[in-house]
């Protein structure tokens, strides 16, 4: 009987040792894909880095209108959240060729699935970043034209299309990332018509006589400016 | 002749002209075209020799007619859509190279264009902007209109004390509207329009005298009586301080190579007798300005942040926090703020629609500041303040021609 036990157990332990064994090769090809994405990344980082410090990249981001983005980047600087943001991709890469190493249906299958799905993640990137330059340019040519035209809430106007469109852009890329589903879409709905009723309220309610008077006082204003001897040209 | 800018049957009627010396253009006409005819003639009855001289009147959608009589031929032609400049300003620009290229295709020695209302609009005008052109070899002949001290803001505040500085001539009125021009002028502004075609056309009236300047042409003013202007809407100030400051800011960036080699400035030679100016109206409302000026600097902070240098903007804030008696803008932040525009405008900032319209309160703030400075002066007072302006424009060139080659080493 022992000598049955002693089969077993050395029969068991050769077929998880050798299929340990037949792992290992896929294990080391993962930590070397790792080891090799580390490195690159941290040199492509480093090359990007240099590269937009050069270009003075942190100014520029500043002067295209970008204000926020310094406060979400990691030390004040989207240089460092542009080399960041890369390096990360390429270690992401190292990661899904060693794990497709293993040669197995189940890594397989993971691999195509993320990058079946990585397309959805471009273009709900895509729609951010075009939806938050939309917003700021509406909310400009609002801030604008309102403080021309006297409008003691023009920031109030300004804030409120940079956020309607805002929460268009995150349902529109949420849509795009398949997370939430139609729960996404009614809350969106939700919010979107909320925010227009509390305005249409606000304005026909709370506010009536607040924006006439506004309205009335321009109005006078305008009269009163036209009668002035003042000529631009 | 090269008349690919009109219609054809206006073509047909202008090659029956011969021989025709002066072209005379005349725009938003509508209504009056018999009244102009009839005032041209007499301004040519008041040359020793009056020369053979085409009128082109601005005759709206109707069908071109032409009246061809010794010494005028009056032809009444569609020259732009717009019936003034502050209805389509583009329309309104177009028809001035409408009629720089009739004057070239009819071979004409001086061309003249009557922009303003003519309601007061006197056959002197016209000879006046004429003759410096046909007789005497001057080739940009601007007009020199009679104005009281609230008139022509954009002119005393931006333009002429700009143009000053850049080019170097002291000039009323660099942008007209009213122009004479010689035939060697009309030349290089035809061809610059040609190069621009395709590409956004700008107001013609803007590059006229940067165009001059390059030619190294021969510059005069001429004087004119009083300017009839309709009152604003102040609603669409911004729109319009827009259409205007583009063209001059986009002229400045085409001719940085001609305005940094000029120092200094010189007046140039002038024509006619000076008129009285037309009655001032009613005081300038200086609260109302200074709160427009008040809700700019309170919300626009943003936006000037990314134009204008931080002690600027320090000076904006020390300005919106002063009591309405003592507000006063200085000079030498006026200047920084039109020259730090334009360099925005250059370097492309921010989007240049967001620039020039942020730009209104700020213009308003001038305007408010020198209603408060020239509320009971005299006319010599008020030269005096805008020479004091001028030359404030002239110190701070170099500032600007600095910033202009190396923009980058100043970030705001």
């Amino acid at each position: 009987m022992w000598e049955q036990v002693q089969q077993a157990l050395s029969r068991s332990t050769a077929r998880t040792l050798s299929q340990v064994a037949s792992l290992l090769p896929g294990i080391v090809a993962l930590l070397l894909a790792l080891l090799i994405s580390i490195v690159l990344a941290w040199l492509i980082a480093g090359i990007l880095r240099r590269s937009l410090s050069r270009i003075q990249f942190d100014d520029r981001v500043f002067r295209w209108g970008f204000l926020s983005l310094p406060e979400w980047s990691p030390g004040k600087s989207p240089t460092l959240l542009a080399a960041r943001v890369v390096a990360w991709t390429v270690v992401f890469i190292g990661f899904v060729i060693g794990v497709s190493a293993f040669d197995s249906t189940l890594t397989s299958a993971l691999v195509l699935r993320v990058f079946e799905y990585l397309p959805n993640v471009l273009a709900a990137i895509l729609v951010l970043v075009v939806g938050s330059v939309v917003a700021r340019f509406l909310a400009r040519s609002v801030l604008i034209d309102a403080v021309n035209m006297n409008l003691q809430y023009a920031r109030l106007l300004s804030a409120g299309v940079r956020w309607m469109v805002m929460v268009l852009t995150v349902a529109m890329a949420l849509e795009h990332l398949t997370i939430g589903g139609g729960i996404i879409r009614l809350a969106f709905g939700i919010l979107f018509g909320g925010i227009v009723l509390a305005l249409a309220l606000a304005v026909g309610l709370g506010s009536k006589d607040l924006v006439s008077r506004s309205i009335q006082r321009e109005a006078n204003r305008a009269a009163e400016q036209s009668e002035e001897p003042v000529r631009h040209l | 002749m090269d008349f690919d800018a009109i219609p054809q049957p206006a073509v047909e009627h202008l090659a029956q002209v011969q021989g025709a010396e002066l072209l005379i253009g005349v725009l938003g006409a509508n209504g009056t075209s018999s009244a102009v005819a009839s005032m041209v003639r007499q301004a040519l009855e008041g040359f020793p020799h009056p020369p053979r001289a085409v009128l082109v009147v601005d005759k709206g959608a109707a069908e071109p007619r032409l009246e061809n009589e010794q010494p005028l031929a009056v032809l009444f032609c569609r020259l732009s859509d717009a019936t003034s400049s502050a209805a389509s300003p583009q329309g309104f620009f177009s028809a001035y190279h409408t009629i720089f290229g009739i004057g070239r295709g009819i071979g004409a020695r001086a061309c003249t264009v009557i922009a303003s209302q003519l309601q007061t609009v006197t056959p002197l005008w016209i000879t006046q902007l004429v003759r410096p052109a046909l007789d005497m070899e001057f080739d940009l002949v601007t007009p020199r209109y009679a104005r009281h001290k609230w008139e022509g803001l954009i002119n005393r505040s931006v333009l002429s004390p700009l143009s000053r500085a850049l080019y170097g001539k002291r000039i009323q009125n660099p942008m007209g509207p009213d122009l004479g021009l010689s035939a060697r002028m009309m030349q290089p502004l035809i061809e610059d329009q040609a190069k621009a075609r395709g590409a956004s056309r700008g107001n013609p009236l803007a590059s006229v005298l940067a165009t001059a300047v390059r030619c190294n042409f021969q510059i005069c003013e001429a004087q004119v009586g009083a300017r009839l202007q309709p009152p604003l809407d102040w609603m669409n100030l911004s729109s319009l301080l827009a259409q205007i400051l583009g063209p001059v800011f986009l002229d400045v960036e085409q001719n940085a190579a001609v305005w940094q080699r000029v120092r200094g400035s010189h007046a140039v030679p002038g024509f006619g007798p000076a008129e009285t100016a037309p009655e001032e109206g009613g005081p300038v409302d200086a609260g109302r300005l200074i709160e427009s000026f008040h809700l700019g600097a309170k919300n626009l902070q943003d936006v000037w942040s990314l134009v204008l240098p931080p002690t600027v903007l320090l000076e904006i804030r020390k300005l919106s926090r002063l009591p309405l008696e003592q507000f006063r803008m200085l000079d030498e932040v006026w200047v920084s703020i039109v020259y730090d525009f334009a360099l925005a405008h250059r370097v492309r900032t921010i989007n240049r629609d967001h620039l020039l319209r942020s730009f209104t309160p700020l213009y308003l703030g001038w305007i408010a500041s020198y209603a408060q400075e020239m509320g009971s002066a005299g006319p010599f007072e008020v030269e005096a303040r805008l020479e004091r302006l001028a030359q404030a424009y002239e110190a701070g060139k170099p500032y600007l021609v600095s910033r202009w080659r190396w923009p980058d080493r100043f970030n705001p």
